[in-house]
């Protein structure tokens, strides 16, 4: 995997790892959320929070935290970006072939780390959905 | 860069790569060969082997040299096959794999325990371990792959039966080990097909490794490197121990100082992930290793911390630094410099709150 490149992760991953795009820096009440949603468990090692701001029934603004490793970073950075703007339905539908392929590919057995931005993000809006 | 993963492996020493480089012109011939450029090899592969032999304390006969420290261990455990294997959770997966596959049911024939840990480099009680084995008629192995030229090695005094080692652990190559065989101690080769190692194991000797491996045993002999860890190594190990505790919010020691290798240290980052530390640090130019999960390519994280922690959390969350004989005062200054920062990052994007002050 990544042959030439002197890092694990392609340049996109490390760029994602390396400056983090939306990510909640320090305590949530920092950013004005609608909903947020919550996946995964720091037993295994990687836990992630999606806190979205929905506005005409499209994701606003997003910001997240993690517990987790680099694809779990990058993967998470990279949805934000692709969730931004997007309506309710078409935000949930971005799959975690989307997040790997915007990012150049993930090493295989890294590909599970990018689902859980995914779930979380799933499940904030279905919890936003509840609430209304 | 500030390499700090030598528990992992060790860059060659110069002396290494003198000596197989040279190996690789002269020392060509199949050692097992009646010829002069074979009988040569032969002589510079039981240099080594007495290298070694004196080094721990035994007599050449008992030394073969394997491809590394897995083999070695799967030669002992394999001899015992069928036979009820005791150990100790702190394995390596060499050992804990194999014993798993092969183990009967019986009273134990073999007790299989490393005399130092690698991921916290805590010592085991050994010489208890022994003198319960052979007073209850079984025999000993220790894997000491992470304790030559550490400490001091005297097997005799240890009272083993088996003693693993490798390399690449001490500036020698990867890819060379020995087995040490007490003489008259049950033995099943694991490679049959050859008279080498005196039918102990097949395959045409592995000359050049085993000359690059003689050459860093000479090195550990000639600057009795073990007085080294346990003073300059051990005070820039201790240094780092205590800079971490007093300047970073949330860590924690999984290393006991008093009660380990002097070049091991591992730590608990609350709240901060340990391949994402091991990561942002490795852009930084410093590289150490972590029992977290996600790095081993494994679902589970490190069964050493979870054996000693319980606490899969920590477990998750640990770096270790392992130092070697080329790190310096500077090296730690360059560690402190970056990693409150690292760990300070992750912990406000983490999704943990951070218990601990």
């Amino acid at each position: 995997m990544n042959e030439g490149q002197d890092w694990i992760y392609s340049d996109t991953v490390k760029d994602h790892f390396m400056n983090p795009r939306n990510f909640l820096f320090g305590d949530e009440s920092q950013f004005d959320f609608d909903a947020v949603g919550i996946v995964g468990n720091p037993i295994c090692g990687d836990q992630m929070k999606m806190y979205i701001k929905v506005k005409d029934d499209k994701i606003e603004d997003v910001r997240w935290k993690t517990y987790g490793c680099a694809s779990a970073i990058a993967s998470t950075s990279a949805l934000s970006e692709l969730a931004k703007g997007k309506t309710l339905d078409k935000a949930t539908q971005i799959s975690a072939k989307d997040i790997d392929d915007y990012l150049g590919n993930l090493p295989k057995h890294k590909f599970h780390c990018s689902v859980l931005g995914h779930q979380a993000l799933a499940d904030a809006v279905k919890n936003y959905r509840a609430q209304k | 860069m500030v390499y700090l993963d030598y528990a992992a492996t060790s860059p060659l020493l110069p002396e290494a790569i003198e000596a197989m480089h040279e190996a690789e012109q002269k020392y060509f011939a199949n050692a097992s060969a009646l010829h002069t450029p074979g009988h040569l090899s032969m002589n510079k592969i039981e240099e080594a082997r007495e290298l070694l032999a004196k080094l721990i304390n035994a007599d050449p006969s008992e030394i073969i040299f394997t491809s590394g420290a897995s083999e070695s261990n799967n030669t002992v455990i394999r001899t015992f096959e069928g036979h009820k294997i005791l150990t100790s959770p702190l394995e390596h997966h060499s050992i804990i794999e194999a014993a798993r596959v092969l183990g009967g049911d019986e009273k134990p024939a073999l007790y299989s325990y490393m005399l130092a840990n690698n991921e916290i480099g805590e010592f085991l009680p050994i010489a208890d371990v022994a003198k319960k084995a052979h007073k209850e008629g079984g025999f000993v192995h220790s894997d000491l792959t992470q304790v030559l030229g550490k400490l001091p090695i005297d097997v005799k005094a240890l009272d083993l039966d088996y003693a693993t080692f490798s390399a690449h652990k001490i500036g020698g190559p990867i890819g060379v080990g020995a087995l040490y065989v007490k003489n008259g101690v049950p033995f099943k080769p694991l490679i049959l097909g050859g008279n080498q190692e005196k039918k102990r194991r097949g395959t045409t000797y592995n000359t050049v490794g085993i000359i690059g491996f003689g050459a860093a045993l000479k090195y550990l002999l000639d600057h009795k490197t073990w007085e080294i860890y346990d003073t300059r190594i051990r005070a820039l190990r201790d240094e780092l121990a205590k800079r971490i505790l007093k300047e970073i919010p949330g860590s924690s020691l999984n290393t006991d100082l008093k009660n380990s290798l002097p070049n091991i240290l591992n730590a608990s980052f609350e709240a901060a992930e340990g391949e994402s530390i091991q990561l942002y640090l490795d852009a930084e130019g410093i590289v150490v290793s972590t029992g977290s999960a996600c790095a081993s390519g494994d679902i589970k994280p490190s069964h050493v911390l979870m054996a000693k922690t319980g606490d899969a959390e920590v477990a998750h969350s640990s770096i270790r630094f392992s130092f070697g004989l080329d790190n310096t005062k500077e090296d730690i200054a360059k560690v402190m410099a970056v990693l409150p920062g690292t760990i300070d990052r992750l912990q406000k994007i983490s999704t943990i709150e951070r218990k601990t002050k």
